[in-house]
């Protein structure tokens, strides 16, 4: 089980993490854009499409990665203050009941309409250069399935906690705290501070701390 | 049981999922097809192939595939997938991730401590001089980044260790630095004015050019407070010592202003104004300001490696978090319609035969008390699309209806017993500074905001005076 969340873990990052990088694609084709339409009178015929692809991408592929980070916003000021053990039981009936039937849905018909696509290599009606879209379409089968993975080794994380009642952390947490203590030797120790705060729902900062035996 | 009823039933399933803590996005998207299933079953169309393969005596195994895919023949697949796909190319969203990475980069740029030790040197003269400082620097570095905690630990770091040290009262201390920085969510370029005018349609420039002079009165109030209360109550900000200060030449502040101050506003002010008079895109201008984020950091040498990678995977990750809510609300809120819950809240809401003033005031309530176990993310996603039917009927513009609900949300990270500000602070603060005391200081910030919104509500011009100015009047 721990080795299936681990795999999981490392998978959905991997993924998260490599897309993430279209964020800085995303930055440099924006600002070209702006360039050469205002300094050269030639804007792309690209530009348009190549944005919303990289976002779509960017946060679709980030899905898996995030939940495995517990980052998904949650209603949590019930939660937070129920044992592990509590939390685990809770979540474990809702994944069943409320996660895999949404993501196995977003699997099939993802399936069914980038199939679709695939089938006239489809190309988008914004511009003529002709841009496909129908690999755009498939990131909704691939998200679907990080996600139906990664789902799989959350409710074995419920499972571990109902057991030993205290969650599983991710990989990353503990490489996280490594980095903070090399990054200590080089920077100032204000700038930690800054990014205890970064778990997005609203945890208080002495609690984010202990939130990293979480998910 | 008729179909509208069946939507207020989905609707309080939500509300329970929510409560349990599970998370928002994958809980819309699961009640969304699964009410949806319902919704367009329809048995005739589903199992049409089964029947034709009857017909036409199909050997077994082809009738009992037919008969297994009618299950999934249900349209609410196709929607929910073009759906998927509407918010993965929706072209005001884009904008988000770009935002994000600008706030995160610009937090990491080392400016921040730069910027409060110059405008307290320049403000050293005036009452209450650390907490102007630690305001204005507040609401600029919020501003630019729109990451509230942030904001909040950052600066409970840097000024507020100054403040206690200057014999600064806690409350008085603690208050502003909580208001400051929460005002990230208000003033543009923000990340609630977009997500508020993808779920309402409005237009993303037209919303930016009407939050900008609410925001900055709202900081002005606040200003006005600051000072207003060092003049009356001295005791409570000391008058820095000469120590404290130093001896400090106009040159030299100057000089200190143009290498924190102006840079910054600068960046926060192309961006606007790229926006604002049409010379880009709202995505297009964040990507340029993303740019220059990353180019103050250069300048600032604080640009390195670990940094950008830290940027750029909490980018990938909040914008995860936002527009994932997005994939699930889209199916969930159609559906909704569909059944005809919304016509239903319509026309109760209608029936109750209330005068405009008097909605305005229930929904900014219900929104006010919605902020305070929740987070704004979710209020405006979920809980904002079944104000905006509404709205019409009651001639409210919703360009106006979203400032006062950016405004009020400012409540939403100031209020217990979920005030995120509060926490963030507690969680640096030194032991002594007690939770209460920093909910007390931040009291009189939220009568404020709610003085500002019946401001906003007498003068109107304050919402509508630049989007007028630069656009022409408003189309009624």
């Amino acid at each position: 089980m721990q080795y299936y969340i681990r795999f999981a873990d490392d998978l959905s990052a991997w993924f998260g993490k490599v897309f993430a990088w279209s964020i800085i694609v995303m930055i440099f084709g924006m600002s070209y854009e702006v360039l050469v339409r205002y300094a050269f009178k030639a804007p792309t015929p690209w530009a348009y499409d190549l944005s919303y692809m990289l976002y779509g991408t960017l946060f679709m592929m980030a899905g898996a990665y995030t939940l495995s980070r517990d980052a998904h916003v949650r209603g949590d000021f019930l939660y937070r203050l129920w044992t592990p053990r509590r939390q685990a039981t809770v979540e474990l009936v809702l994944y069943i009941i409320f996660f895999f039937p949404g993501v196995t849905a977003l699997i099939f018909a993802g399936w069914k309409y980038a199939g679709r696509s695939w089938s006239y290599l489809e190309v988008s009606s914004n511009s003529p250069a002709g841009i496909p879209i129908y690999q755009f379409k498939t990131v909704i089968v691939i998200a679907g399935v990080l996600l139906f993975i990664q789902g799989i080794a959350q409710v074995f994380r419920c499972v571990l906690c109902m057991r030993t009642g205290h969650w599983m952390r991710a990989v990353e947490d503990v490489e996280e705290t490594e980095k903070v203590l090399m990054e200590a030797k080089t920077l100032d120790v204000l700038k930690h501070g800054s990014e205890a705060v970064d778990i997005p729902s609203g945890y208080d900062v002495t609690a984010a701390k202990d939130e990293r035996t979480k998910p | 049981m008729s179909d509208p009823l069946v939507a207020v039933g989905m609707l309080l399933i939500l509300l329970l999922a929510i409560f349990l803590g599970f998370p928002v996005a994958f809980t819309l998207m699961a009640l969304g097809i699964a009410f949806g299933y319902y919704a367009y079953f329809d048995a005739d169309r589903m199992w049409r192939p089964y029947e034709r393969a009857v017909e036409q005596g199909a050997d077994s195994w082809v009738i009992a595939e037919h008969w297994l895919g009618g299950f999934f023949n249900n349209r609410i697949f196709d929607l929910f997938v073009n759906q998927t796909y509407s918010v993965m190319a929706n072209d005001v969203l884009t904008a988000i991730p770009l935002f994000l990475f600008m706030g995160y980069i610009v937090e990491r740029a080392n400016i921040v401590d730069r910027l409060f030790h110059t405008l307290f040197i320049a403000t050293r003269r005036l009452p209450g001089s650390m907490a102007v400082a630690a305001l204005v620097t507040c609401t600029l570095f919020a501003t630019a980044t729109g990451i509230v905690g942030a904001v909040v630990t950052l600066m409970g770091l840097l000024a507020l260790p100054a403040m206690l040290k200057a014999k600064y009262d806690i409350r008085y201390a603690t208050g502003v630095i909580c208001a400051g920085g929460t005002l990230g969510i208000l003033i543009p370029p923000s990340i609630l004015l977009i997500v508020y005018a993808a779920t309402s349609g409005v237009s993303v420039v037209r919303m930016y050019a009407a939050a900008l002079l609410p925001g900055l009165f709202l900081a002005g109030l606040y200003l006005l407070y600051v000072i207003g209360l060092a003049l009356l109550k001295p005791g409570l900000a000391p008058k820095p010592t000469k120590e404290d200060v130093g001896e400090h030449t106009f040159g030299e502040v100057v000089w200190m202003m143009l290498t924190s101050f102006v840079p910054l506003a600068f960046l926060i002010l192309a961006v606007l104004g790229a926006i604002l008079f049409g010379f880009a895109t709202p995505t297009e201008a964040a990507a340029i300001g993303a740019l220059g984020g990353l180019l103050l950091a250069v300048a600032y040498g604080a640009l390195t490696w670990q940094r950008l990678k830290e940027s750029v995977y909490l980018t990938a990750r909040t914008s995860a978090m936002v527009c994932w809510l997005f994939v699930g609300s889209a199916t969930f809120a159609s559906i909704f319609a569909y059944l005809g819950g919304q016509q239903l809240i319509a026309d109760v809401v209608t029936g109750l035969d209330m005068s405009p003033l008097m909605f305005l005031i229930v929904a900014q309530l219900i929104i006010f008390i919605l902020g305070w176990p929740l987070e704004w993310t979710e209020i405006i996603v979920i809980f904002i699309p079944i104000f905006l039917p509404l709205l019409a009927h009651f001639q409210i513009d919703p360009l106006f209806f979203g400032i006062l609900v950016a405004v009020n949300l400012q409540t939403a990270f100031l209020s217990p017993p979920m005030a995120m500000s509060a926490y963030y602070l507690k969680g640096i603060a030194p032991a002594h500074v007690q939770i209460t005391d920093i909910f007390r200081g931040m009291m009189p910030y939220m009568l404020i905001v709610i003085l500002c919104m019946v401001l906003i509500y007498i003068f109107p011009q304050i919402v509508y005076w630049l989007p007028d100015t630069i656009y022409g009047a408003r189309p009624i």
